[in-house]
């Protein structure tokens, strides 16, 4: 007993000892473990990580006070929010030399004018992922979210299909099947698009925040409203596991929502200087390429697509053609009263 | 006569042990899966200590267990100390108010303190979420189940050593020092031994006041819960499991009173 | 000792204050303190981004000061008053479950001989004392659809024709998880009362003519409703504010109030919603407790 606790106190010394240990709160299966090690062998310091599965869960903590990371990686409405309560230190761009190796496209959004405060890092799209065996048997289309909202197809994959635990990405996908924007607050189209999820919901076996990566490895789930990362991990998984079936994405026909995350620095972090050298170190190419090779995100690093494998730069779901870039909507915030209005249709979701 | 007496106690006897291997099955089968040799808490696959050795690598769970070590430790010792005081308050002068901040805390749902403890801290301290704030909590929720053990011991003593210290001319302070604290001293230890557990082990309460940056061994279970789930989790729960029991044991040596559980 | 208020010398008043006033003062400020400021809290106006919005404003414009909105927003529609409800009939459930499992264990425990009932108080407790998050964890592993017991059922179910059922993030999940997380607190107060019953009692029904049956009924049930009234009183409060269960086992529908007030404040960022939720959960349970010690109160009275 005693020595196990002098061995725990110990513990705690030698962490207390580490010079340089920056903070990173990151989207859970967000950066791979390869990159974090040679990042932190370069730096010669330690990279600590918290996680998150929905940037509200984010915003909500860092409003309950969370503090000193250095680094947080929000999608644009997030950033934002930050940005509007002045929660975020400006970049020093002088020590980001590879800030020239993002596609422009990317850069000057409306979320942050000028990029004063974020650099892309990575997107994801959220789409509907499918178990490729299973649903060629079945003959199901996956090109249209009427497969996880209509009872007519739904009736073939009963209990075998989850969606994300997001009030804000789930009621996109209805209005976007209904035919709306994703960002549409006109509450009467909430309304509508609450009816379409409960008249789904009794063929959906959970709502889901990540889960779902395990559940199609393993076979047990078929059809899922997840992101395309966490669907390419998927497939991963499954092929390591050598099992049968594989496990695809595919943008809906009615679009889908397209996530744009970005590093910014937090006004709480206590070691500026590493969180840009770490911001510099993601932006090269072939760091950033390995992001989307082991991750299987988006990549907006021009550097980078010389060194992601070609089966993945083929990928529509990751690197979707203009065509189907035209159809995708990035999230914006939502104000005090519609959060309110959004939390009970949720609730009434939930309870119905 | 007796035949029925038998059958009946047949009876009892397979509905008690069914709630046994009711209670421990589950535990049993987190602890034979953390020596499974799959990511997948599925089919038994081979014996291994695999995810006991990710385990003692993984820096963030280790660092975990600092924290809540270093907390439950604090909140321990000052929980100790304030509860005996509550304790011996609430036994000697019947104060109503401080019986009704004491008994109340056990008592509500644990989410009602985590969430008010939330705004006070935010909206009123302007407290920085982390170690301060888990450490104030975990003290506010467990004073009352160490006032409760220093209570119960007193009760169960015979006054009249007390008097008797006081009629040879003692001073409270005498009386309290060398009469009343090595009597109670059993039961001090035992609380101060149940705070720790509690705080080691709280989830509710360490969820709404830790903020982020701070992570404990229950946070950190939760997350890997929630997000992504190896084998290393039972091995820690099967770690843990142990470290309780041990406290356990030890609070009911010192103090076996403790475990009669008499409310 | 005790009990001379009114004649307390000047130095035992000073040993009272030292006393009694740390963890009084303690407790005053995080205990009662931050119950006032939920409730101050609640007639407020959310942040723009979470928190409150501020009592005075620089600008008037701003929202600012206190409000009755979260209670109109909470009784403008049922669909929070359903939430309770639901949550009540859960706890009930979970309650009435406990008591039936926990009762012939606590009997048999009762009715054993002396020397081997502190073993099995302690075989009750142990399991207590594994992390509470590892014993859900456990039914996360047991209800799985690879494992064991969702094979069996479903392989049963099979056999009759009937469509395979998913036992993990179910109404069930949820059921078995709080009844699992509960029971030793119901087996404990009914073997304490148990413990105290009189066997001569049983005897004299006996010698009445009463059968088992009768006995159990007559004699032993109705002298057992304290243990019964504290063990439930042990199992309903706490489920009704929990979250972290249906958070972890539930399916698609399992959302009880704990649920709720957790995603005002770290999902919705609506404190002052949370806050009114959090109160309206604290008068549910005193009005539980009330009328429990009122119910027990007037047995203990009769019996």
């Amino acid at each position: 007993m005693t020595r196990g606790l002098l061995l725990f106190l110990l513990l705690l010394a030698g962490n207390a000892r580490a010079d340089g240990v920056l903070h990173l709160y990151n989207w859970n299966n967000y950066i791979a473990e390869e990159t974090i090690a040679r990042f932190e062998a370069q730096c010669a310091c330690r990279v600590v990580q918290d996680y998150y599965s929905d940037n509200e869960e984010m915003l909500a903590k860092l409003a309950a006070g969370a503090s000193g990371y250095d680094i947080i990686v929000p999608t644009g409405n997030a950033m934002e929010s930050l940005i509007r309560q002045r929660a975020l230190r400006p970049l020093d761009k002088s020590m980001l030399p590879k800030l020239k190796n993002i596609n422009p496209a990317y850069l000057d959004t409306a979320f942050d004018p000028g990029n004063q405060f974020s650099v892309p890092y990575a997107y994801t799209l959220t789409l509907i992922g499918y178990n490729v065996e299973k649903m060629r048997e079945l003959g199901l289309p996956t090109d249209t979210w009427a497969v996880i909202f209509e009872p007519k197809y739904l009736e073939k994959v009963k209990g075998r299909i989850t969606v994300l635990d997001s009030q804000r990405e789930l009621i996109a996908a209805a209005l976007k099947y209904l035919g709306y924007s994703a960002n549409d607050t006109d509450e009467a189209h909430w309304k509508q698009a609450r009816d379409l999820i409960i008249r789904a919901k009794p063929y959906w076996a959970a709502f889901n925040a990540s889960s779902y990566i395990k559940e199609l490895t393993v076979g047990d789930i078929w059809l899922v409203h997840g992101y395309s990362n966490d669907i390419f991990q998927a497939n991963l998984d499954a092929q390591n596991a050598g099992r049968k079936f594989s496990i695809a994405s595919s943008i809906p026909k009615q679009g889908a929502v397209l996530s744009l995350d970005s590093m910014v620095l937090h006004k709480t972090g206590p070691q500026p200087d590493l969180a840009h050298q770490f911001i510099n170190f993601m932006l090269d190419g072939k760091n950033s390429a390995e992001l989307t090779n082991l991750i299987g995100s988006g990549n907006p690093n021009l550097d980078a697509m010389r060194y992601i494998k070609p089966e993945i730069a083929q990928n529509q779901a990751i690197f979707p053609d203009p065509q189907h870039l035209a159809n995708l909507e990035m999230l914006r915030d939502l104000d005090r009263n519609q959060r309110r209005i959004l939390s009970r249709i949720w609730t009434e979701i939930k309870l119905r | 006569m007796r035949k029925e007496a038998g059958r009946r106690g047949m009876g009892l006897w397979v509905a008690a042990l069914a709630v046994y291997a009711f209670l421990y099955l589950p535990l049993l089968i987190v602890v034979i899966y953390s020596f499974n040799d799959s990511r997948l808490n599925a089919e038994w696959v081979g014996f291994t200590w695999h995810w006991y050795d990710v385990l003692l690598h993984d820096e963030d769970m280790l660092a975990a267990a600092g924290n809540s070590l270093l907390i439950a430790l604090t909140s321990s010792l000052m929980t100790t100390i304030l509860g005996t005081m509550a304790g011996i308050a609430m036994h000697r002068y019947r104060l109503k108010a401080l019986t009704f901040m004491v008994m109340t805390p056990v008592a509500m749902p644990e989410i009602l303190l985590g969430v008010s403890l939330l705004l006070f801290f935010i909206q009123i301290l302007n407290l920085t979420l982390g170690m301060v704030s888990i450490i104030l909590a975990h003290i506010t929720f467990s004073i009352g189940f160490v006032a409760i053990v220093v209570r119960t011991s007193l009760a169960g003593m015979d006054e009249s050593i007390f008097e008797a210290a006081r009629d040879c001319g003692a001073s409270p302070w005498r009386t309290f020092r060398h009469i009343t604290f090595p009597l109670i001293l059993p039961s001090v230890v035992a609380g101060g031994l149940m705070a720790f557990t509690l705080s080691i082990d709280d989830f509710v309460i360490t969820f709404f006041t830790a903020g982020v940056g701070v992570s404990t061994l229950p946070l950190r279970i939760y997350s890997m819960i929630k997000i992504a789930v190896t084998p290393e989790v039972n091995a820690v729960s099967t770690l843990l499991m142990l470290l309780t029991l041990a406290l356990i044991v030890l609070a009911s040596r010192i103090a076996p009173s403790v475990l009669r559980f008499k409310t | 000792m005790r009990d001379n208020r009114s004649r307390l010398s000047p130095a035992a008043r000073l040993t009272k204050w030292l006393v009694s006033s740390p963890p009084f003062a303690f407790l005053l400020l995080f205990f009662v303190a931050p119950g006032i400021i939920m409730v101050f809290a609640s007639f407020r106006y959310p942040g723009e981004f979470g928190g409150l919005a501020p009592i005075i404003a620089a600008d008037p414009n701003t929202l600012h000061g206190f409000t009755l909105e979260t209670y109109r927003f909470f009784f403008g529609d049922f669909i929070y008053t359903e939430i309770f409800a639901k949550s009540f009939l859960v706890a009930l459930a979970t309650t009435l479950i406990c008591l039936i499992m926990a009762y012939p264990l606590a009997l048999l425990i009762a009715r054993s001989p002396k020397n081997r009932r502190d073993l099995m108080v302690l075989l009750v407790i142990l399991p207590f004392a594994s992390n509470f998050l590892i014993r859900i964890y456990a039914w996360m592993i047991l209800l799985g659809p690879q494992a064991a017991l969702s094979l069996l059922v479903n392989g049963l179910l099979g056999a009759f024709g009937v469509a395979p059922v998913r036992l993990l993030f179910s109404p069930f999940a949820v059921l078995v998880a709080l009844v699992y997380v509960h029971l030793p607190f119901m087996v404990l107060p009914l073997y304490t009362n148990l413990e105290k019953h009189d066997p001569a009692l049983l005897d004299a029904a006996r010698d009445l003519g009463a059968n088992a049956w009768q006995r159990f009924w007559r004699v032993t049930f109705p002298l057992s409703l304290p243990g019964i009234f504290s063990g439930s009183t042990l199992v309903f409060i706490p489920v009704l504010g929990m979250f972290a269960i249906p958070d972890i086992l539930g399916g698609t529908g399992d959302m009880l109030i704990g649920n709720l007030i957790k995603e005002q404040f770290l999902g919705t960022r609506d404190w002052p919603f949370g806050s009114t939720l959090s109160i309206m959960l604290t008068i549910t349970v005193l009005a539980c407790v009330w009328f429990a010690a009122r119910l027990g109160g007037r047995r203990r009275r009769h019996a």
